[in-house]
């Protein structure tokens, strides 16, 4: 809205709800260009909410949502007076912190790295090199874990035997799940995560790369005075957009990490939604437990915009 | 600016084009979805158009040349969806949930009937029992059959004929031969052979698995090691009471036994992870020397393995010894998986009659052996009046194996087949023989409210339960805890309610 109010003509200033619409109609073909996007949101986005009526219902599939009881609160109810429910809550969450913590520090580090690479032939092999896991699905890399952690004769186990340690059942275990969901999230997304901050650090000034060496800045000086701090605002707007998405893309790599034995730390409350709701036939259930999942969303988008602006960033509304 | 108001007016046409591309695209696939439902009705003259929904346990959709052969017969015309069979059962509740079901639709397996209970019971899906008399083969399907199928004492879905008893022990008879060691007659047998298979270490470099299990404790080792500990089949009837598997001794001996195994190193480390095709795998590289599951495998175990172990052998037996001195097995309650009309795609009486005819056909001779065994001098031969099969297996898992999921008759009206491989032959007729000492779930038949609500949920507990207590994650106090949250989380409701069940149907 800030750039609009500046290209507004004077009369803007004093009539500022007509002078709005006037150039609205002028900049018309303009607007007309967020058509596509906002009838995307209107038909997959706005539209389906209509379907959480469901999730205050008893649904039957034949009787419709029209016809199905009012069940009012029961479904949130159960949820929470399920006896997993904490677990999974809790589960839900660590997840969501181990992501912000150890995951998305790494594609920075890893672009500074790459942006302080002189040779740019080795730069550009590095960054492809890179870039490669990310369009590998889940499947394949958890695959590929497997195939490396079983204690069947995966080959990290064969090499702990080979120096004499004891086998370790990485699969299985509830100890070992998230730095093992955490390190297949590095090795799948860091190269990726780059792109953006390599964008933004090709943006800074060279000018004052140029006047900080001048002045004696050391290589670390330069990074920690001018790159970071003229990536500052790309990184707040990633973390925030990071912290609505993390809740909603974990889903179909843990559900392929889960199994009986390490349930405990690694059911989520999307995996508990697919299983109960998809597997086992309970709509209006399942249904209830995303809608708390999406709350849980809001607030933490809510709360971290409020907090880059505490902080005197932009935020991203 | 006119050039630039000129551009804009561009940018504007392409949009509202690519708007109105995506709104007709919609209604373009909604008018086709109509033209081909008044198809379905329309009509007395002409083929019956049927849509149907059947599980794909291969990798790839078939070619159509049996769909084809299939249409000719019947007078029909066939829109098949193939499901892969990983996600089948999500496909078809979500399919379910958006009532987008087509007009027949094949069940995964009787487990998946079970969540379905309470639907048939609301009457989302026709009754069919009382036309089948007018049906020359429905009328003759086997009552029996039909009872274990029924919901509230009324027929709703035709059933998929198979071998009730088809588990057993498949193992390498030249190891055992190697060792000295005969077919196995008890479990303690079973664990000496595993026992020697390990010492003797005939896979080399100490990487020998004797027994390769999966992920499944149902058609994986567990269920049927657990008959030989005296564990009923799902339920059994303790002083005159019917209680749940997991509550009985012998369950809790079969997962102390699993726990040696594994602690002994006689099995998959990981097996409560392993993938049905990894564990085979286990069985084709010749790391390991035994494998519980349908005998049937056999076969193809045999014709894969001695591709990579020369000098390979299989030999099967289910005759392993309960706790009384007499073989014991497991059976299915007489079918594979049955198929169910929904009324949201069936609408009329009329409509599902048409339907009826033509799924009559599939036990019929003609239709059955097209979909089993595919066309004759194309997929089979005829020897000694039995099927034999052409050499060229990738022909038939592209073109007829898939169908057999659709083939209703198995054991009626089928040609007989003709093993090349005496083991084969051997696990069919053991499979034959083991209908006389199975032991069949005393449930089929009966209903609970809440076991379809949550009985699979619930289920999942004592699942997760049973391998923490193999993996040494829980103890049996342990486990005892989980059995007694089932009990409080509703399972205490279910023993009661299908022990009212059992008592009114006359305790049988």
């Amino acid at each position: 809205m800030n750039n609009t109010a500046l290209q507004g003509s004077p009369g803007a200033a004093l009539r500022p709800k007509s002078g709005r619409w006037k150039r609205m109609v002028r900049n018309r073909y303009i607007y007309l260009m967020i058509l596509p996007g906002l009838l995307y949101f209107i038909l997959f986005k706005y539209i389906p909410m209509f379907g959480l009526i469901i999730s205050f219902q008893d649904y039957q599939p034949y009787k419709g949502i029209m016809g199905s009881d009012w069940v009012g609160l029961e479904h949130f109810r159960r949820l929470f007076t399920d006896s997993e429910f904490w677990v999974i809550f809790k589960n839900t969450l660590v997840v969501f912190v181990v992501n912000i913590v150890f995951y998305f520090p790494v594609p920075i580090i890893l672009a500074v790295m790459l942006n302080e690479v002189a040779n740019s032939y080795f730069k550009r092999i590095v960054q492809t090199i890179v870039y490669v896991p990310h369009f590998l699905s889940w499947v394949i890399i958890v695959s590929i874990s497997f195939v490396m952690l079983t204690m069947d004769g995966g080959i990290i186990n064969e090499l702990l035997a080979y120096f004499g340690f004891e086998p370790i059942n990485f699969l299985m275990s509830s100890a070992w799940f998230r730095p093992i969901y955490v390190l297949q999230v590095i090795w799948r997304e860091a190269g990726w995560g780059t792109i953006v901050y390599l964008a933004a650090m090709a943006a800074i000034d060279p000018g004052l790369y140029e006047a900080a060496r001048m002045d004696g800045a050391g290589r670390f000086q330069q990074i920690w005075h001018i790159t970071l701090p003229g990536i500052r605002t790309v990184v707040i707007v990633l973390l925030i957009l990071k912290i609505g998405s993390v809740l909603d893309t974990s889903f179909e790599h843990i559900y392929l990490l889960l199994n009986s034995m390490n349930k405990n730390v690694a059911e989520i409350l999307d995996t508990f939604v697919y299983t109960a709701g998809l597997k086992q036939g309970q709509f209006s259930f399942s249904t209830a437990v995303g809608l708390f999942k999406s709350v849980i969303g809001l607030i933490l988008v809510m709360f971290s915009n409020w907090l880059a602006k505490k902080f005197g960033e932009e935020g991203i509304y | 600016m006119g050039n630039n108001v000129n551009r804009m007016k561009w940018v504007s046409a392409f949009c509202s084009l690519t708007v109105a591309t995506a709104v007709f695209a919609g209604c373009g696939k909604n008018s086709d979805e109509s033209a081909g439902d008044s198809g379905k009705t329309g009509g007395d003259s002409g083929p019956v158009k049927i849509t149907v929904m059947a599980d794909l346990q291969t990798t790839e959709v078939p070619s159509d040349k049996i769909e084809k052969l299939l249409e000719e017969k019947t007078n029909a015309q066939f829109d098949i969806q193939w499901v892969p069979d990983g996600s089948y059962d999500e496909k078809f509740q979500a399919a379910f949930a958006t009532g987008s079901l087509p007009q027949v639709v094949y069940l995964k397996n009787s487990a998946s009937f079970v969540l379905l209970r309470d639907a048939i019971k609301n009457g989302q899906f026709w009754e069919i029992g009382p036309y089948l008399k007018d049906y020359p083969n429905l009328k003759n399907l086997n009552p029996q059959i039909l009872k274990n199928t029924e919901v509230g004492g009324k027929i709703y879905t035709l059933y998929q004929e198979r071998q009730p008893a088809r588990s057993g022990l498949i193992y390498r008879k030249d190891w055992a031969d190697k060792l000295g060691i005969p077919a196995p007659k008890t479990v303690d047998d079973l664990y000496n052979m595993l026992k020697k298979f390990k010492e003797a270490d005939l896979a080399g470099g100490g990487k020998t698995i004797p027994l390769a299990d999966r992920n499944d404790l149902v058609y994986g080792s567990f269920k049927t090691l657990s008959m030989y500990f005296g564990t009923p089949n799902n339920w059994g009837i303790q002083d005159g009471k019917l209680v749940p598997d997991f509550m009985t001794k012998g369950y809790m001996d079969t997962m102390k036994f699993m726990k040696k195994l594994r602690d002994e190193g006689l099995i998959n480390q990981d097996f409560p992870v392993t993938s049905k095709t990894d564990q085979q795998n286990l069985m084709y590289t010749g790391r390991s020397g035994a494998y519980i599951g349908t005998m049937g495998d056999v076969k193809t175990m045999q014709e894969k393995t001695e591709k990579n172990v020369p000098g390979a052998v299989f030999d099967v037996t289910n005759e392993i010894a309960g706790v009384n001195g007499k073989p014991v097995t497991w059976g299915l309650s007489g079918y594979g998986t049955l198929i169910v009309f929904p009324k949201s795609s069936i609408k009329t009486e009329a409509e599902l009659k048409k339907i009826l005819g033509v799924m009559d056909q599939f036990y019929a001779a003609d239709v059955a052996n097209l979909l089993k065994y595919g066309v004759e001098g194309e997929h089979y031969t005829m020897k000694d009046g039995k099927v034999l099969p052409v050499s060229d297996s990738k022909l038939i898992e592209k073109e007829v194996r898939p169908y057999l999921n659709m083939a209703l008759a198995d054991t009626t009206n089928v040609k007989p087949s003709y093993y090349t491989m005496p083991v084969a032959e051997k696990a069919n007729t053991l499979s034959n023989n083991a209908e006389k000492f199975m032991i069949t779930d005393p449930t089929a038949s009966l209903d609970s409210k809440t076991y379809n609500e949550k009985g699979a949920r619930l289920q999942e507990q004592i699942k997760d339960a049973t391998y923490q207590f193999i993996m040494g994650k829980i103890d049996e106090a342990g486990f005892q805890a989980a059995v007694k949250k089932w009990q409080n989380d509703g399972g205490q409701k279910i023993i009661d309610e299908f022990n009212e069940s059992y008592k009114s149907s006359g305790g049988k």
